[in-house]
């Protein structure tokens, strides 16, 4: 079976980002890019479903500018076997992301994509449910563990209080949390064979898919900054405060 | 002409970028501040990362089962390596693989099955022993250690040894003794087992660089089985005149990864260091300071890049090779310099690198052939002919 996993191009974690000074969006300019932490989780658990012959094909897929290419060849040299790059500039939104992958679902036949939770930047949290909603299929969200039994999944998720164990009939959608695996390292052999692995190209609309944006972005800005507190002398003067300045109680 | 790096290695970079900041930086955290050796499970732990990346052994020729990587590959990831506490002389703790020693290549396949392979698989710890007493920026002229046949199959040798590094603790090492006359001619390497009688490490010499480090060697009436002669008799400087020059070429990206992160350290805190009502970094003072330091590490980067490039294109590479260690110490030492004088008081202090990394860089300016060494084989080759 093939696996398919989306690698979203992103501001690099360890990156201090600043909002840029018109307020648009943030500030990309001389900063550094990397493939998406949730992404990264994914890619190396398809490996792994490879590696313990599950899976015959890794398919990196990303959706972006020119240089999400970097991001697929990254994701090539940690092991994916190909790649596919819809070629778009500007904002991309969720349900636009869903509805490419769906058309590539459509087209290659996957079994499983496997998708980040969420993405570091926008942190919207929806293209994988968004997918399986359009696809159709099942879905396992935020899963800490999977393992596969048949024609069906075995899947941990991390939900509030806990971990929940269901089992999803394939094909499915699976979204990655941070404990599911600890992603390798790249290694020199994979980033030179990464060289000849192929990358296919297309645009949104080749896919039959109106990238235009549905949300309008009006105005970006730091969160205000934390106000020094102040030490109260006693229980008095805390309620005091609390029902007076906080207006709490 | 065009400098960019390509998309392979782009890729290596990050994935040497990201090792040492998610392996290697927070273990220096809970390690002693002059600390140059990691527990041995913590090092396999590591090596079995730098394996399955397929990049331990960096400095073993690919025949030899080492990457396949060039000399512009191996520079980029020498200044990757080198960004963290211990980075100037061990970087990584080792991780990516044993010591380089060029000469060692040059044994025969006897030799090699008994002290190379063994070197390269980490198992063995060796040391280079040419310094003397006598003085180590002209050693052909300097060695006094004599060596003298005893018979068929052995010499004895007997003499001093300054500076050694790492003698206390390694198991073999090279020794250049006089076998002939006066001048280069007249000296023979010869492999040594460090356990062999005879063979004394008299004191270590305690030095800049963490304690324990470099060492001094007294060789009485030390038997070496002829057998040990590394290439020829009296042909102790004519082996491995190329590896050496190749080995020199990380040895100043080293220096220069170091740079890099202090230069960084120092404009993050300038930015953030208030006196007299403004940041430091608002000051022209500092301001020049990050520029002259921008500037050193421009410069040496592309020096260094340069002599790796005339290597793997096969050009001669001497020079450039001599000029790369020469800027890039001189020009680190000066930007580690600036950096620490931005921190303040914090500079100096061992809860940063910087007061380690100052105190190592000055030895780069000394070691592997000092500044003055390099500009004399600098001269040599734009003046031409042989300098006395
Ligand atoms: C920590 C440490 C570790 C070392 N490890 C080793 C090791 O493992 N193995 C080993 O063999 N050696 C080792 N060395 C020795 C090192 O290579 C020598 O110190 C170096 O070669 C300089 O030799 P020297 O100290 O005898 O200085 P000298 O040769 O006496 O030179 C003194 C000064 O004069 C300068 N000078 C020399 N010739 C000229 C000239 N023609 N014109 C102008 N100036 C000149 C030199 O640059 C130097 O500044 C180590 C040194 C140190 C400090």
């Amino acid at each position: 079976m093939k696996v398919l996993v989306p690698v979203k191009r992103v501001i690099d974690y360890n990156v201090k980002v600043r909002v840029k000074a018109d307020q648009t969006g943030v500030e990309l300019a001389n900063v550094k890019m990397s493939m998406n932490p949730f992404d990264e989780i994914s890619i190396e658990e398809a490996i792994r479903l490879k590696e313990a012959g599950h899976a015959e094909e890794v398919i990196a897929v990303s959706v972006g500018v020119q240089q999400c290419q970097e991001t697929i060849r990254t994701a090539l040299a940690m092991g994916a076997d190909r790649g596919i790059h819809v070629v778009h500039d500007g904002d991309i939104e969720p349900l636009v992301v869903a509805k490419i992958l769906k058309e590539l679902v459509d087209k290659e036949g996957p079994s499983i994509v496997i998708v980040g939770k969420q993405a570091i930047d926008d942190d919207s949290n929806q293209t994988g449910q968004m997918l399986a909603a359009l696809l159709g299929w099942g879905q396992a969200t935020f899963v800490s563990k999977v393992e596969i039994e048949g024609d069906s999944i075995k899947a941990t998720r991390e939900v509030d209080g806990g971990l929940e164990t269901i089992s999803v009939m394939l094909p499915a959608v699976l979204t990655t949390d941070l404990r599911l695996n600890e992603p390798r390292y790249a290694s020199l052999p994979n980033i030179m064979k990464a060289k000849k692995k192929p990358i296919e190209q297309f645009t949104p609309v080749e896919l039959g898919v109106d990238p235009s944006c549905r949300i309008e972005i009006l105005k970006v800005a730091e969160p205000p900054t934390r106000e020094a507190g102040v030490k109260v002398s006693d229980v008095g003067e805390l309620v005091d405060k609390l029902r007076n300045t906080a207006k709490v109680i | 002409m065009d400098f960019a790096l390509t998309a392979e290695q782009t890729l290596i970079v990050d994935m040497v970028r990201r090792f040492v900041q998610e392996e290697i930086i927070p273990l220096e955290i809970n390690l002693d501040p002059d600390a140059d050796e990691l527990e041995p499970e913590v090092l396999e732990r590591l090596t079995d990362k730098t394996k399955a990346m397929g990049l331990f052994g960096l400095d073993t020729p690919p025949e030899y089962g080492g990457p396949e990587i060039d000399m512009v590959t191996r520079v980029l990831i020498a200044i990757e390596c080198s960004q963290h506490r211990a980075g100037i002389y061990t970087p990584c703790y080792g991780a990516f693989g044993g010591a380089r020693q060029a000469q060692l290549f040059e044994a025969t396949e006897v030799q090699k099955e008994k002290y190379l392979y063994p070197m390269l698989r980490g198992e063995k710890r060796v040391f280079f022993g040419l310094s003397e007493p006598s003085g180590g920026s002209d050693p052909a002229r300097a060695i006094q250690t004599r060596a003298v046949r005893d018979g068929n199959n052995h010499w004895v040798l007997n003499g001093t040894k300054l500076w050694i590094s790492g003698a206390d603790r390694a198991d073999y090492g090279l020794v250049f003794a006089r076998t002939g006359g006066a001048g280069r001619a007249g000296v023979t390497a010869f492999i040594v087992e460090t356990n062999w009688p005879g063979f004394n490490v008299a004191r270590v010499v305690h030095t800049l660089r963490s304690a324990k480090y470099a060492t001094e060697i007294q060789i009485d009436n030390l038997r070496v089985p002829h057998e040990n002669i590394l290439g020829e008799e009296g042909g102790g400087f004519a082996i491995a005149n190329d590896r050496l020059a190749r080995q020199r070429v990380p040895y100043a990206a080293e220096c220069l990864g170091a740079a890099i992160k202090a230069h960084e350290m120092a404009t993050e805190y300038s930015k953030i260091r208030e006196t007299f009502g403004a940041t430091l970094s608002a000051r022209q003072g500092i301001q020049w300071m990050l520029v002259e330091n921008e500037i050193d590490i421009r410069a040496a980067r592309l020096l260094v890049l340069d002599a790796a490039a005339k290597s793997d294109k096969g050009l001669p590479f001497r020079t450039e090779s001599a000029i790369a260690k020469l800027v890039c110490s001189e020009n680190g030492f000066k930007v580690i310099d600036r950096s620490m004088q931005i921190h303040g008081g914090l500079g100096v202090a061992k809860d940063l690198p910087l007061e380690r990394w100052f105190r190592e860089m000055r030895i780069r300016r000394i070691g592997e052939g000092p500044s003055e060494v390099q500009k004399h084989v600098i001269a040599r080759d734009i003046i031409g002919g042989s300098l006395r």
